[in-house]
This record gives structure tokens, C-alpha cells and sequence, in this order.
């Protein structure tokens, strides 16, 4: 029982993507209470995914990792077989998610921090319980033929 | 504030109902794939649908399996085999089915299933078989 995969991905720097954005969503939600300007952090953070994904070397919570935490130990590396594709396009998705929330903030802000909210749950569950919603439609358009999984 | 409330009220409401739809479809799929056939063996076993793009399938349920001494493992690429995946409708990876010696589904795991659940699934199939043997 091998894994035929020749390609390795570092989960830690996902896990320190995942936890920006939980992070972020948070300070946008909880601070726009106080300082409605921090809403702007929805669709700064929006750009930042959709940027890394399509440029990963500019994924700028992966480059903190990479840059900052990795190299001073702050946060160890766990490197396992396994595919990018998957968790670029679940970072994608969370983007597309945010750009739409970004959309709805100031005509319905109700709608556009729960779509933040939620980006930031999908996060929370892949962080706490290793299950990443965006890779399992990944996962399912593959099936269906609708994308080379 | 009150935006703020009404948005995490939304938002919760969301998340209720995913989960609600996500649990029934689970016992759903599960109820149906109960009793579906495969190849038969001297000793209940596992089917293990995996994929390339599963993360969970190499860090959780692989080292799982890996400690069950002595049990037949077989890996299925759900993508790949998908005729055998929709037999067992498998919905999400890893799924783990454990398989009668004689070929039927006993027991349908959606998502990752620890090794101390697999083990009681797997004494379950043994324990069903000797009471057929002795009832025989």
C-alpha cells in the first residue's frame, strides 16, 4: 500500500494558510463592529487567495510560512505525499467565496460577512479536522469529468 | 452589532443545515451500500477507496490501516474504478468498506474511520461468520 505520487506537499504552510484566513475573517467581523473600515480586510483577503493561487509564490500566508515561521522554527515543516491542485483550488474557491461576500458587504452587509463567516468555517474544519470541503469538489468535478483530477 | 449577530445568525443556520443534509445523505449512502457484492476471500477484508488528490487518505486513514496486522487491504482508486465506487456509492475519500469472507459489504465507512473502529467492524465480520459456521 504505496503511494504512487511523486509530488509533496508541506501541510504546515496550509495549516498557516488556513489559520490567516480564519484569522483575518474574524478581525473583518468582530472589529467591524467597532471600526466599520475593517471590513476592507474581506476583499484584501479575497485578492490575497485568488492571487495565490493563480501565482503560488505570492500566496502571502504560505510565503510568511516559508519566509518567517519555517526557517525560524516557529512552525515545523510536515511534508507528505500528496497533490497541490487539490488545495490550490480549495484556496481558489475560498477567494471566489470572499470576492462574492466582497460584492454584497455594503449593500447587504448580512450577506456579505455570512459568506465570510462560512469561508472561515471551511477553514476551521480543515485546520481542526483535516477534512478540506474545496478538495472534495475537487474531488467530485474529477468524477464527473468536468476537470482532470 | 446588529448586523454582525444577524450574519452569525445566517451563517449558523448554513452550517446547521450542511450538516443535516451531510448526515442524511451519509446514513442514506450507507443503508444502500450495506449488502452490496465484491470478490470473495478466505477472511473478511477491506476495501479502501482512496484517491491522488486525498490528503486525509495519506495522513490519517493509510497509517490506520497500516495497523491492522495480518488484514487484506484492498486499494481502490475511486476515480479511476468507478463503476466499483458507485457500487459502494462513494461519495467522499477515504471510504472504507469492510467485506465478508464471502464478498458481501458488512460495514460502510464515509470519511476517515480510525483503526480501533475498522478492528471492531473487522471482529464483528469474524464473530457474524462463526455464528453462521455453528448455526450451520
Amino acid at each position: 500500500m504505496t503511494a504512487s505520487l511523486s509530488s509533496v506537499v508541506d501541510h504546515s504552510a496550509l495549516k498557516v494558510n488556513q489559520t490567516g484566513i480564519i484569522a483575518t475573517v474574524l478581525v473583518a467581523f468582530i472589529g467591524s463592529a467597532f471600526y466599520r473600515p475593517l471590513l476592507v480586510l474581506i476583499p484584501l483577503l479575497a485578492v490575497v487567495l485568488l492571487v495565490g493561487t493563480f501565482a503560488p509564490q505570492l500566496a502571502l500566508f504560505k510565503q510568511i510560512y516559508f519566509k518567517v515561521l519555517k526557517p525560524r522554527g516557529i512552525v515545523k515543516p510536515r511534508v507528505v505525499p500528496d497533490r497541490p491542485e487539490p488545495h490550490n483550488f480549495a484556496q481558489g474557491l475560498g477567494g471566489v467565496f470572499l470576492a462574492i461576500s466582497s460584492v454584497f458587504l455594503l449593500p447587504l452587509p448580512v450577506v456579505g460577512l455570512a459568506l465570510a463567516l462560512l469561508v472561515a468555517v471551511l477553514a476551521f474544519i480543515n485546520v481542526a479536522f483535516g477534512y478540506c470541503v474545496g478538495c472534495q469538489i475537487y474531488f467530485q468535478l474529477g468524477r464527473a469529468g468536468l476537470i482532470k483530477a | 452589532m446588529t448586523t454582525q449577530l444577524w450574519a452569525l445568525a445566517v451563517a449558523g443556520l448554513v452550517v446547521l443545515a450542511a450538516a443535516c443534509l451531510e448526515a442524511v445523505r451519509s446514513r442514506r449512502a450507507r443503508s444502500r451500500s450495506v449488502g452490496a457484492a465484491a470478490a470473495t476471500a478466505p477472511e473478511p477484508y477491506i476495501l479502501y477507496f482512496t484517491g491522488e488528490n486525498c490528503s486525509v487518505c495519506r495522513t490519517h486513514q493509510e497509517p490506520a490501516l497500516a495497523k491492522l496486522d495480518g488484514v487484506r487491504v484492498d486499494k481502490v482508486d475511486a476515480i479511476a474504478q468507478r463503476e466499483l465506487a458507485d457500487r459502494f456509492h462513494v461519495y467522499t475519500l477515504p471510504t472504507t468498506v469492510v467485506m465478508s469472507s464471502e464478498g458481501r459489504s458488512l460495514h460502510v465507512n464515509y470519511g476517515y474511520a480510525p483503526s480501533t473502529k475498522l478492528a471492531r467492524q473487522l471482529s464483528d465480520a469474524r464473530g457474524g461468520e462463526l455464528r453462521a459456521i455453528a448455526t450451520a
